[in-house]
């Protein structure tokens, strides 16, 4: 709302929502907290000794135990590789195509931005096994390279799409007047439109993070060797026949929670400008 | 695989590792995989070569994987069992099942057996004695619900089998099954009506918890260790499993059923060795070898199974557990497996233990809003539509 | 088909380098760099895309038409497969429930997500604290929800039946009944895809002018006039994107049912993506399963482009 505003009405209604401030305080605040108690369930499930355990009561144990007896660190280290290379290679290659997709009009880019809809609209459940008999013949079978490819392509129908959504939103006088100095159209999209497109990359990026971060189906069939686990598959290797390590899996799941959060907090100012919103796709 | 906590793929590892192999036999690699989409895993590796020479498997996959060509036959090994003493030391049952037409398919290494449970304090405090046969079983669940507590405690939600084993179970032991010894689907016969129509007897009578169509294993965990339940089906090492060695949880025997029969339904998990190996003799070698160090796995309680081996079930660290003990003596010799009626089981079989029609027949009973009839007829209509 | 694209890919401004303001005065040569640039600029997805997106689709296509398994082949049977899952009446049901799941799915996270992204647009303390808080049923991974869900709901002595104990509403068993067990699939689903919906509408909100709705409440308008009449509008075109993409990951989404009730009870949460993969996996019926997932994506693709219509009128207006 303008401050500038001085009319009487606009007054009153300031004033009326000033009352009202901690009214949808309390709303918004009880809402959080039933929206939030199956999280509190991970939490509390996650402090809890194991049926095994002679502890009682809330305990560190089971983050001591994922820590020292398993390859927790290793998983995590994982992850953060897999996860950041989805990341850059998804940009790098879904900015481009992006913009093509928004400043192109022939009938080719058109058709483009609809083969990318079909081929990524087959389930993940079919894609797999095909995928995976493909890899091993290039010998990236239990490979982190080869779950990186994998997520990279998941990724590029939404990413692209992000991308194209963004650069619309830039105006084509900025390239024009980039061409008029001289810049390659390659040039121009490089040094003009992606360096005004910071949040439409951010959202591009966080899908792509998102996507990789949480994916168990692909990784399971892909990862063979404990070393080269992710950190959802290490969570899986909790479950035996018949019983689970629930302790080890609410911890490791708690680890699991804390980079996207952070990434969420430390991006959460980009959360009011536009667009960021489709970077939650994914599931 | 996963058959056991962390420890038990620790010393699978240190035992496959520690193998020295003899002349040009070759040295073995171990490799753990995740127990969820097992099935997936490895059809993806044997069609990508990327497989392993010899694995335990789940279910019953090394009927199917045999069915496509992808599994060596183990005659020579058993072969060689019946030169060193091992074979004559194997349990009874627990082989034949794995001889099909084309040879043995795979050779065990444990047995999943099903066995009752009771937990003797509630039983005493409800008033009824052990149940031996249906009649006093639904006798028990009712006297047990009655003090406040699950009759019989199954459940077939997400990841949970044991409902499919006990419906499955409760045909074989009224003499029915779900094919015959040829090997043909037969579900709908009287036999398995009576069986269906006494287990929904169980579930209107209160003794099956209505929930008991959603529980889990964990659910059903809960249940036994805070003494929510008095009797029931599971797995054997109950009591280790859920942490209450106090005596309390003990081994009911086989039921009889309606008929006469006495009947116990057993897995036998197994080993199996594929044709994509780099040395067949390598592999049979390292599979004798594999064999010869089970016992570690019960010295240190490393698995949930039985042994199959009669020397293993007289180690002192086997016989000091009284419920074991009592297990092999009484339900090994009875035990049957899926196969039932028949004898060795096929791709078939791991169409019933994995598929949805198994899973769908449980979860109706337990439900109890189906008549027996209708359940049999659309049990045999979803099996016949996946089994070829 | 090519307007389906043009709705969504096209520049607001509908301005290409080769065709338009001052490239115009440029010569042709230069149309012909813009375009081999274009093309270079695509040439990394193109590869992606026909390897890890195309490969699979053309496999799968051969595992539709024949009576393989995941190992061997199989010989050919054409559209066999097809018909045997279009005669089958589970077929059918997995199709019903997944219409609803997705009709749930889409428009519950979607009225929840905007009711959020609405209050949180007002000037409430800490709502930048409420904003991360509330994203995180979407960043848990499901295999550990559904977990969570299932603690609280599985048994009689589970919290949430003893909470519908003591409001005298029965003690409902979630997990057991396949009515329940289908409004918990579904409400479970809300509550893992409202955030994205939030972020979503949040984003389409921020464009929105805020003295618009001044203006409106000086003319009189109530609140939900104002929001039928001025958000609703201009949100629409963000809107039918968030759907189309909601629409894609509801059919296709395997986890958040398959975690939480495997498809039970006695299959009254099996959706056709959870039914193509116990036919595939559990029955070993590689070609039908795979004819479902097939089905499945036709569907999908006929859906988008009627979406995608509307999104390109939205945007006309």
């Amino acid at each position: 709302m303008s401050a500038v505003l001085k009319s009487p009405t606009a007054n009153q209604i300031r004033a009326r929502e000033d009352r009202g401030r901690w009214w949808r305080f309390l709303l918004v605040l009880v809402i959080t907290v039933v929206t939030l108690v199956p999280i509190g369930v991970v939490a509390l499930l996650s402090l809890l000794p194991s049926s095994t355990s002679t502890t009682t009561g809330v305990t560190f144990e089971n983050f001591t135990k994922v820590f020292r007896d398993t390859l927790a660190t290793t998983w995590i280290s994982n992850s953060l590789i897999t996860t950041g290379v989805t990341v850059l290679v998804s940009v790098a290659v879904a900015a481009p195509a992006g913009y093509v997709l928004s400043r192109g009009r022939s009938r080719v880019v058109s058709s483009y931005s609809l083969l990318l809809f079909v081929l990524q609209s087959l389930p993940i459940i079919t894609s797999v096994v095909p995928l995976f008999i493909l890899f091993a013949n290039f010998g990236l079978a239990d490979s982190l390279t080869g779950l990186t490819i994998v997520y990279v392509a998941a990724t590029m129908a939404v990413a692209t799409w992000m991308m194209a959504a963004y650069f619309d939103s830039i105006p084509v006088s900025l390239e024009e007047a980039a061409w008029i100095d001289g810049l390659s159209v390659f040039g121009s999209f490089l040094r003009v439109v992606l360096r005004n497109s910071l949040p439409g990359v951010l959202s591009t990026a966080i899908f792509a993070f998102l996507l990789s971060w949480n994916d168990y189906l692909v990784a399971l069939v892909f990862l063979r060797s404990d070393v080269k686990f992710t950190l959802p598959i290490g969570v899986q290797s909790f479950f035996q026949q018949n019983a689970t390590d629930w302790g080890s899996v609410m911890a490791l799941a708690v680890v699991m929670m804390l980079p996207p959060v952070i990434v969420f907090v430390g991006l959460n100012k980009y959360f009011s400008v536009g667009g960021i919103g489709g970077s939650l796709a994914g599931r | 695989m996963p058959w056991g906590a962390q420890a038990y793929s620790d010393a699978s590892k240190k035992v496959t590792e520690a193998y020295v192999p003899e002349g040009k036999n070759l040295k073995a690699a171990w490799q753990g995989i995740q127990w969820n989409n097992f099935y997936q895993t490895f059809a993806s590796a044997i069609a990508s070569k990327t497989g392993p020479a010899v694995s335990t498997g789940g279910g019953f996959q090394a009927y199917q994987f045999a069915e496509q060509g992808a599994i060596a036959m183990a005659d020579d090994v058993v072969a060689t069992m019946k030169t060193n003493g091992m074979f004559d030391d194997l349990l009874p049952g627990v082989l034949e099942g794995f001889k099909t037409k084309d040879g043995y398919v795979a050779l065990p290494w444990q047995t999943d057996m099903r066995v009752y449970w009771y937990r003797k304090s509630l039983l005493e405090k409800a008033g009824v004695a052990v149940p031996t046969d249906w009649p006093s079983l639904l006798e028990a669940g009712k006297a047990l619900k009655k003090i406040g507590v699950i009759g019989f405690c199954t459940g077939s939600g997400a990841g949970n089998f044991l409902g499919n084993h006990w419906a499955v179970s409760m045909l074989i032991n009224n003499g029915g099954g779900v094919w015959t010894p040829e090997g043909d689907i037969d579900v709908v016969n009287d036999r398995n009506q009576e069986a269906v129509e006494f287990m929904l007897e169980m579930v209107s009578a209160g003794a099956i918890d209505p929930g008991a169509v959603g529980f889990t294993t964990d659910n059903m965990d809960a249940q036994w260790k805070n003494s929510k339940t008095g009797y029931g089906m599971f797995g054997a090492y109950l009591p280790q499993r859920v942490g209450d060695t106090s005596g309390d949880i003990v081994a009911a025997p086989p039921l009889t059923g309606p008929n006469g029969d006495k009947t116990a339904l057993q897995f036998v998990n197994n080993i199996m060795m594929y044709k994509n190996t780099p040395d067949q003799a390598s592999s049979e070698a390292f599979v004798i070898y594999y064999l010869q160090q089970l016992k570690g796995y019960w010295q240190q309680a490393l698995v949930g199974g039985l042994p199959v081996f009669k020397s293993i079930t007289e180690l002192p660290e086997f016989t000091k557990d009284p419920n074991a003990v009592q297990i092999v003596k009484d339900y090994s010799p009875i035990a049957k497996t899926f196969a039932a009626r028949g004898t060795a089981s096929t791709a078939n079989t791991a169409v019933l233990d994995g598929g949805q029609a198994l899973n769908k027949f449980a979860q109706s009973i337990l439900t109890g809003k189906t008549d027996a009839k209708t359940i049999l007829n659309d049990f045999a209509t979803g099996l016949k539509a996946a089994v070829k | 088909m090519t307007t389906l694209t043009g709705g969504l890919s096209r520049a607001r401004r509908g301005i290409s380098p080769g065709g338009h303001g001052g490239a115009r005065r440029r010569t042709s040569t230069l149309k012909a760099q813009t375009r081999r640039t274009f093309l270079g600029m695509l040439v990394p997805s193109v590869v992606l895309l026909i390897l890890i997106n195309g490969y699979p689709l053309v496999y799968a296509a051969v595992q539709a038409t024949h009576d393989g398994s995941l190992i061997d082949a199989g010989s050919f049977v054409g559209l066999d497969n097809f018909s045997t899952v279009l005669a089958s009446g589970a077929f059918w049901r997995a199709a019903r429930f997944t219409l609803i799941f997705t009709l749930v799915g889409v428009f519950g996270s979607w009225a929840v997500g905007l009711a959020f992204a609405l209050l949180l647009r007002t000037r409430i303390p800490g709502r930048g604290i409420f904003k991360v808080l509330l994203l995180l049923p979407w960043v848990v991974p499901i295999v550990v929800s559904s977990t969570a869900w299932n603690w609280l709901v599985a048994t009689a002595d589970s919290p949430v039946p003893r909470i519908f104990e003591a409001l005298g509403l029965g003690s409902p068993l979630f997990l057991a009944d396949p009515k329940l067990a289908a409004v918990l699939v579904c409400v479970f689903k809300v509550w893992v895809s409202f955030p994205f919906m939030m972020m979503m509408s949040a984003g389409a909100l921020a464009a929105v002018d805020d003295t618009l709705y001044e203006a409106a409440s000086i003319d009189g308008a109530s609140s939900w006039q104002q929001f039928t009449q001025i958000t609703l509008p201009l949100i629409a075109r963000p809107t039918y994107i968030s759907w189309i993409l909601m629409t894609v990951f509801c059919v296709n989404d395997f986890p958040t049912i398959y975690l939480l009730t495997t498809g039970g009870p006695v299959d009254a949460t099996t959706s056709l993506v959870v039914y193509a993969y116990r036919s595939v996996f559990q029955d070993f019926q590689t070609g039908p399963g795979v004819a479902v997932a097939f089905l499945m994506t036709l569907t999908l693709v006929v859906v988008s482009v009627i979406l995608y219509r509307q999104i390109r009128r939205a945007h006309v207006e």
